[in-house]
């Protein structure tokens, strides 16, 4: 008990070094109930925005592996089922438009989520061209309001 | 022997409750981590040279972010040691300038600094901030700030 209250405090302490995103924390709960309606949408800042890091729209891929690094500005990362204001988990959309956004992003090959926070997907794809895209997902795996997504970027596989 | 078990279970319960955290100035019980998980700063590359406010990635491999306060296996949240060395591992990240907690999730930041050498490192601390069991930490790089 000691222990979290110390770490209590310490989150409500200001960083003193300057840094873009609040480093504050919500004193939300994660569990809250969960409605039989279908889940609104979470609010996003006009400013957030995903971007693919890795690799660049036009690369050529020897042999189809390859890690995605996946980028965030002015939002943050979430496990999948954690409700905090601003927060979501990514989702990477191969050769696909985007799915609707007032309902759960799909969950097969072709719309991969990192419910466990993941920043970084290893990821396997033919030879061939291919689209990759980033949307991220609330608890819910259902867009925020407005979207959160990347460019759409195309790759080569060979 | 049964006349033993009785002190010995008041004596196991006392241990217990030190190590939980009850006692004032014990150490944190520390999550696991996976021994492939890590931290590496994706930029800048050591030995860059940088202007006064510059941006930062934090990457993190075979590990999940996780706000603050999150309880999770396999998640923690980001933290920029500044100039220091690794804190202690089984206790809460300091919170100062040196240590700057990323608690909302975050996966970049930027950073300002004074003209002059400095060093960045990474750790990943969990819902209260302790360090994991191996820590998932990244190298520490320098950059020299024009
Ligand atoms: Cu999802
Ligand atoms: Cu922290």
């Amino acid at each position: 008990m000691i222990v979290r209250i110390a770490a209590l405090l310490l989150t409500c302490a200001p960083a003193l070094a300057v840094v873009a995103i609040p480093a504050t924390v919500q004193a939300q709960d994660a569990a809250t109930v969960q409605p039989d309606t279908p889940p609104k949408r979470g609010q996003a800042p006009k400013d957030a925005r995903a971007y693919i890091i890795w690799p660049p729209n036009g690369a050529v891929i020897d042999g189809g592996k390859l890690w995605v690094r996946m980028g965030l500005q002015n939002f943050g990362v979430a496990p999948a089922g954690v409700r905090r204001d601003n927060t979501g988990h990514h989702h990477l959309i191969i050769d696909r438009d985007l799915p609707p956004l007032d309902e759960p992003i799909p969950n097969d090959k072709n719309h991969l989520h990192f419910g466990g926070g993941q920043t970084e997907a290893r990821i396997e794809l033919p030879p061939g061209t291919h689209t990759l895209q980033m949307l991220i997902g609330d608890a819910d795996h259902v867009p925020h309001d407005p979207p959160v997504t990347s460019p759409k970027i195309t790759i080569t596989v060979r | 022997m049964r006349s033993l078990s009785a002190p010995f279970l008041v004596t196991a319960g006392i241990l217990i409750g030190i190590a939980g955290g009850i006692a004032p100035g014990s150490a944190a019980e520390r999550q696991p981590a996976p021994k492939d998980a890590y931290a590496y700063i994706g930029w800048p590359n050591d030995g860059e040279v940088v202007t006064q406010r510059f941006k930062v990635w934090l990457g993190l491999r075979n590990f999940g972010v996780a706000p603050s306060g999150i309880v999770k296996p396999n998640t923690g949240h980001h933290h920029l040691l500044i100039d220091t060395d690794l804190p202690p591992l089984d206790e809460p990240i300091p919170n100062d300038r040196k240590h700057i907690h990323l608690g909302a999730g975050q996966t970049e930041t930027y950073l300002e600094l004074p003209p002059g050498r400095h060093t960045i490192q990474l750790l990943m601390g969990d819902a209260d901030h302790v360090p994991h069991d191996p820590p998932v930490m990244s190298k520490r790089i320098t950059v020299i700030v024009r």
